[in-house]
């Protein structure tokens, strides 16, 4: 029965997003004013009539609070997903969001210990500090599986994305969303352009 | 300061490159404020900060560095947490490391760092609607400046709701009020219940007054409560000692800090404060101040602050009431 663990394994697998047959990972680039642009988030609605989107992945999200900051400043998930947002400070932190997206109010917590929040509607939320007025991040929460953050470089990766049609967002701090059609296939990258 | 801004540049510069070798995540960030009062004193500030972590050490660094500009010398407007004396200054920069073995909590800071005393006046950086330091956080009434450094090591231990901090260094002041060389030592306990932290702290220093009349060590004692619910703050420190022998100095604030869901991007404060300095007549000081004001975030890079002043006619000033305004711009990358 040693072979048993590995049938199970190979099924599991055939049945996760990220081996459906024939998707692969879309990359692309976002661009600001002619300049690669970080902390951008790209994320794909699939074309009506398609399978409606997967249930958020049970994947670990963190939201992390060191030196007084948060780490990722940008950090996208998908609708229903939950957050950890632990205090690896030394200080306390009280980490809430008043304006757009989820609500809530995580209270003061020490060092070493973990609040979660679940992201259960789509919307930016704006997240900070109560005690420490420079911390802020973004939590963008998506109602689609097909999501990525472009690094420094402004390039970004969506993992096992079906080909087809698609209508793209796009999102960075301070600029109005960006909107479009693409048809996702194999070598064909997205760019995504700020003017 | 023998720390110069070309040494101040490596520095960081070796941090950065340290860091991105590892792949690690290294942020900056950037703030520029303003000022204006009514009591015709105006400010400019920047500050600088590089932080991050080297691993496999897991050991985080931070870097602060800021510029400032006055156009008054000795006051206390616009000083929340770093002086207005000329040149780019190190602030801060140590190596810091955290151990959390089986619910304990053990840390060590080494380095340049603020002097870990009461509530830590770092998170006022660029105004959080207060634009004035704490009367018993300023050098020029014989208080326990915020600008206080040390050049030592920090130790902390205990658990997240219970811990205990001790501090062993020489100054690295910055500003106006610069101790003597000597040993300092700063110790710490801090609780923690639900919403509330208490916190209590003492000082063994050396003065920065003139030693001509200043003799002795500077001795502080504090006390220090934060409590915090649904956006609503409380916070305060009561502070007792003797900046050189023969004199003491006493005195506390009590802050009011409401940030509630329908307030969107306004934050309110309120602060009331006082301070005793008993000394030989005509330097003997009992002074009250209060403070009402508000941040607001206008983006989410820009902040702008206002606070209305009224302050004891003993302390130095143009006007008893005087209007502050501020704004922020941050940057992050």
């Amino acid at each position: 029965m040693r072979w048993l663990p590995l049938v199970v394994g190979a099924l599991l697998s055939a049945s996760s997003p990220s081996a459906t047959v024939g998707s692969f990972e879309l990359t692309g680039t976002v661009h600001a004013g002619g300049r690669p642009k970080g902390d951008a988030i790209v994320w794909l609605e699939p074309a009506s009539g398609r399978a409606a989107a997967q249930a958020a992945k049970a994947k670990k999200v963190v939201l992390d609070q060191r030196t007084s900051t948060f780490f990722p400043h940008v950090l996208a998930v998908q609708v229903g997903t939950t957050v950890d947002l632990p205090n690896n400070d030394r200080v306390f932190h009280n980490v809430f969001s008043f304006h757009d997206g989820k609500k809530f109010d995580l209270g003061l917590y020490p060092v070493g210990t973990v609040r979660r929040v679940t992201f259960d509607h789509s919307g930016l939320s704006r997240i900070f500090c109560n005690i420490h007025p420079n911390m802020a991040a973004y939590v963008m929460a998506v109602d689609s599986p097909y999501f990525g953050v472009s690094d420094s470089q402004g390039r970004f990766a969506i993992a096992s994305v079906p080909p087809g049609t698609y209508t793209y967002h796009a999102w960075r701090a301070g600029a109005p969303e960006v909107t479009g059609a693409t048809t996702v296939e194999a070598g064909k990258p997205l760019e995504i352009a700020w003017p | 300061m023998a720390v110069t801004s070309f040494t101040f540049a490596l520095f960081v510069a070796a941090l950065l490159h340290a860091s991105v070798a590892r792949s690690q995540p290294v942020a900056v960030e950037a703030s520029q404020s303003g000022g204006y009062s009514t009591e015709e004193i105006a400010a400019v500030a920047t500050q600088f900060r590089g932080f991050g972590e080297v691993t496999p050490a897991r050991l985080r660094f931070n870097v602060e560095a800021a510029w400032g500009t006055r156009t008054a010398g000795r006051t206390d407007v616009f000083g929340t947490a770093y002086p207005y004396t000329g040149p780019l200054q190190i602030i801060e920069a140590y190596g810091e490391r955290t151990f959390l073995p089986g619910g304990a909590l053990f840390g060590v800071k080494a380095g340049r760092y603020r002097t870990p005393f009461g509530i830590s006046s770092a998170s006022d950086h660029a105004y959080m609607g207060f634009m004035r330091a704490p009367l018993i956080r300023y050098d020029n009434y014989f208080a326990l400046s915020n600008t206080f450094l040390e050049h030592g090591v920090d130790l902390i231990a205990g658990t997240p709701h219970l811990s205990v901090e001790a501090s062993a260094g020489v100054p690295g002041d910055v500003g106006t009020a610069i101790r003597r060389p000597g040993l300092n030592t700063v110790l710490r306990g801090q609780a923690a219940f639900g919403p509330m932290i208490v916190g209590v702290s003492r000082i063994d220093t050396q003065p920065y007054q003139n030693p001509r009349f200043a003799r002795g060590n500077a001795v502080f004692n504090g006390i220090d409560v934060r409590f915090m619910q649904d956006g609503v703050q409380v916070r305060g420190e009561w502070i007792d000692g003797r900046p050189f022998d023969g004199t003491t100095t006493t005195g506390g604030y009590l802050d009011l800090i409401v940030h509630r869901p329908r307030m969107g991007p306004v934050t309110a404060v309120a602060r009331a404060e006082r301070l005793f300095y008993d000394a030989a007549p005509p330097f003997a000081m009992s002074v009250r101040r209060y403070t009402a004001g508000t941040r607001i975030r206008i983006i989410d890079q820009l902040a702008a602050q206002v606070a209305l002043v009224h302050q004891s006619r003993q302390i130095p000033q143009r006007r008893p009431t005087a209007l502050d305004l501020g704004i922020t711009y941050s940057i992050r990358r």
